[in-house]
């Protein structure tokens, strides 16, 4: 799942990236409101972490735009503005979720996967695909009941695959979603990675769509 | 204040009854000597330097001189004395002899007491050998002068209490407007209202002008301290949030961070919670919308059905108040409702208020437990988010707004909250 985090201070907002990358979310990193929204409005995201009190522009209004550009990626809100009238502009300016600081960094784990499962049309927190079960709550996979092992973008890709099972993704959507804005990607890495998985988990759950992508087949 | 104006009341008219005594005695006096010194020049007129009395001349003119009882005049020569005996000679007696006494002066008086001890008062002239003496009885001052006195000091009686009562209206009438004025200034220090009327008498108007400005003042000065506390309490948190990220994985520490950060939130709450703009008015349907929309989001995952009846009234407590206190009943509701939380409105029937009732079908609050919950910091329950500061934000604001909170069970089970708050009363269109 790819994170595309606003935030201003200096040094929260990279203890909430690390944070985030331990729970194998891959983030990219903005401190300032015109970034923020000329990157949500040209990048695929899972999901944003917005601040409010930002440089450059306010984080309303750079959701607002996001909103008019027509990007629905969910938003939620990390801001020390904590009256419920700030509450309910966020709210109509288009967030979907609002955490004030400080704040538990397993609560903003929580909800950022709940948003993102919610956001992919799935109602329940957990998801099956055959032998393969994911907890989008606490973000396990398990494999006939057993955990299941996994490399951070291993992660990734089986969680996008997963959370559009029995949908093709096209490649490019799946790198977007692994790789972080500045990452330097080999063309190759994503076959890789994928050839891992199939190894873990049985060649026959992933299935390539030539010239398109990749599909989660569930028995 | 009225004791000392009827002391300088009293004062007043005594002195004003002595003096105007003393002018009364002084022109009766005149009127009399002026009839004395007539008798003595009439006296004079019969007698001659060196002490003859043409005795014819006095015979022919006596009867002008009885002018009634206890009027008595004295002719003394050196050859003997004629007329009263009874009549105050002054200190030197019989008159001495020698040049030095000179009658260019005129009659001078004499006052003292004849032989049976009634005052007389006299006039006595020097002429020469010659000493002419007329006098009156002191009843014929004295009698006038009482007349005179007693209707006068009636009068000036009648006057002094005319005087007080007058003092006594004044101050009363007078002190209204400083009446009215105190009840204002407290209106101001409870709250509910923020500057005093500078419609006042003439008088006053300096002093509710200088009244007004310290209101300002300190008004000013709460929020600026209110801002201050604001202002550091959002300055702490991000930082408090780096620090609790940081400690995460170190429970000791951490709890500290939980400290640090409930006291933030206590303060801020409470620097939010100021002074009531009395004329602050919001209408109340759309601010439930849109917090029901919050609250929607907020507890997406529950999946929970929340149902509004809120009737068209505009309450009279500005948005950020209203908001507040609704967001924290709407919250706490969905936090422990298990399908459902209903938001109703209604005026009553005095329209200055309506209630408001957030009732959810959640395990409610026991009666016992129901007063309790309101304080600060206490939660019943030890799920989700939230630091127990909600029931009691509500019920902080609306105290401060001349409300109530009052928790109950909801038929069927759960919480049923209602809040009592004032309402904006709205002219109705057509009328």
């Amino acid at each position: 799942m790819r994170i595309l985090l606003v935030e201003d201070d200096s040094e929260l907002g990279p203890g909430i990236a690390r944070a985030l990358r331990a729970e194998h979310f891959a983030v990219d990193l903005v401190a300032d409101g015109i970034d923020a929204a000329h990157l949500g409005e040209t990048e695929a995201y899972d999901a944003a972490v917005l601040d409010l009190g930002l440089a450059g522009k306010d984080g309303i209004t750079v959701l607002k735009e996001w909103r008019a550009a027509g990007r629905t990626l969910p938003v939620l809100i990390l801001t020390a503005r904590d009256g419920w009238s700030d509450k309910v502009m966020g709210f109509k300016a288009g967030a979907d979720d609002y955490l004030v600081k400080p704040f538990r960094l397993e609560e903003l784990v929580m909800r950022l996967r709940a948003l993102v499962r919610r956001a992919a049309g799935h109602a329940q927190p957990v998801l099956a695909c055959g032998r393969l079960s994911f907890d989008t709550q606490i973000g396990h996979f398990e494999l006939d009941g057993l955990p299941l092992k996994l490399t951070a973008f291993e992660w990734r890709v089986l969680s996008a695959l997963m959370l559009r099972r029995e949908a093709v993704i096209e490649r490019l959507d799946l790198l977007e979603r692994v790789y972080e804005g500045d990452a330097d990607v080999d063309s190759n890495s994503l076959e890789v990675i994928v050839g891992r998985l199939r190894r873990k988990i049985g060649a026959e759950m992933i299935e390539t769509v030539r010239g398109r992508g990749y599909r989660l087949t569930c028995p | 204040m009225l004791l000392l104006s009827a002391i300088a009341i009293l004062a007043a008219l005594g002195i004003a009854g002595w003096a105007i005594g003393g002018v009364l005695e002084r022109v009766v006096t005149e009127g009399i000597d002026r009839r004395l010194d007539a008798e003595i020049a009439l006296l004079a007129s019969v007698v001659d330097r060196d002490g003859t009395v043409d005795r014819a001349a006095l015979a022919q003119r006596a009867g002008v001189l009885e002018a009634g009882r206890g009027w008595r005049w004295r002719i003394e020569t050196p050859a003997g004395a004629i007329g009263s005996a009874d009549v105050p000679l002054g200190r030197e007696g019989p008159h001495p002899p020698g040049p030095g006494r000179e009658d260019a002066r005129g009659p001078e008086a004499i006052d003292g007491d004849d032989a049976r001890g009634h005052g007389v008062h006299a006039r006595r002239l020097v002429m020469g050998r010659v000493t002419l003496f007329a006098a009156a009885p002191r009843a014929v001052i004295a009698r006038p002068l009482r007349d005179a006195l007693v209707p006068l000091l009636a009068a000036l009686a009648i006057l002094a209490a005319l005087l007080a009562a007058a003092t006594w209206v004044q101050l009363r009438l007078g002190l209204r407007p400083l009446d009215r004025m105190r009840a204002q200034v407290a209106a101001i220090r409870a709250g509910t209202a923020s500057r005093i009327d500078e419609d006042q008498p003439v008088e006053l108007r300096g002093l509710a002008a200088e009244l007004n400005a310290l209101a300002a003042d300190r008004e000013a000065a709460l929020a600026t301290a209110r801002q201050s506390a604001a202002n550091l309490a959002h300055a702490l948190k991000t930082p408090v949030a780096t620090l609790a990220l940081a400690l995460r994985d170190d429970p000791a520490k951490a709890a500290q961070v939980d400290r640090i950060d409930a006291t933030i939130r206590h303060h801020l709450s409470r620097a939010r919670a100021g002074t009531v703009d009395v004329r602050a008015s919001t209408p109340l349907a759309p601010a439930v919308a849109d917090l029901v929309q919050a609250i929607g989001r907020l507890h997406a995952a529950r999946g929970l059905a929340i149902d509004t009846d809120v009737a068209d009234v505009t309450a009279a407590m500005d948005a950020q108040d209203l908001d507040e206190l609704l967001g924290n009943l709407l919250d706490n509701a969905a936090r422990h409702a298990a399908t459902g939380v209903r938001v109703s409105a209604q005026p009553q029937a005095d329209a200055r208020w309506f209630d408001l009732v957030v009732a959810d079908d959640g395990p409610g609050i026991p009666a016992a437990e129901r007063e309790r919950v309101t304080q600060p910091g206490v939660r019943l329950d030890e799920r989700g988010e939230g630091h127990g500061f909600g029931l009691a934000i509500v019920r902080e604001l609306a105290d401060l707004h001349g409300g109530r909170l009052t928790l109950a069970e909801r038929p069927g089970g759960g919480l049923a909250a209602r809040v009592t708050l004032p309402a904006r009363h709205q002219i109705a269109p057509g009328s």
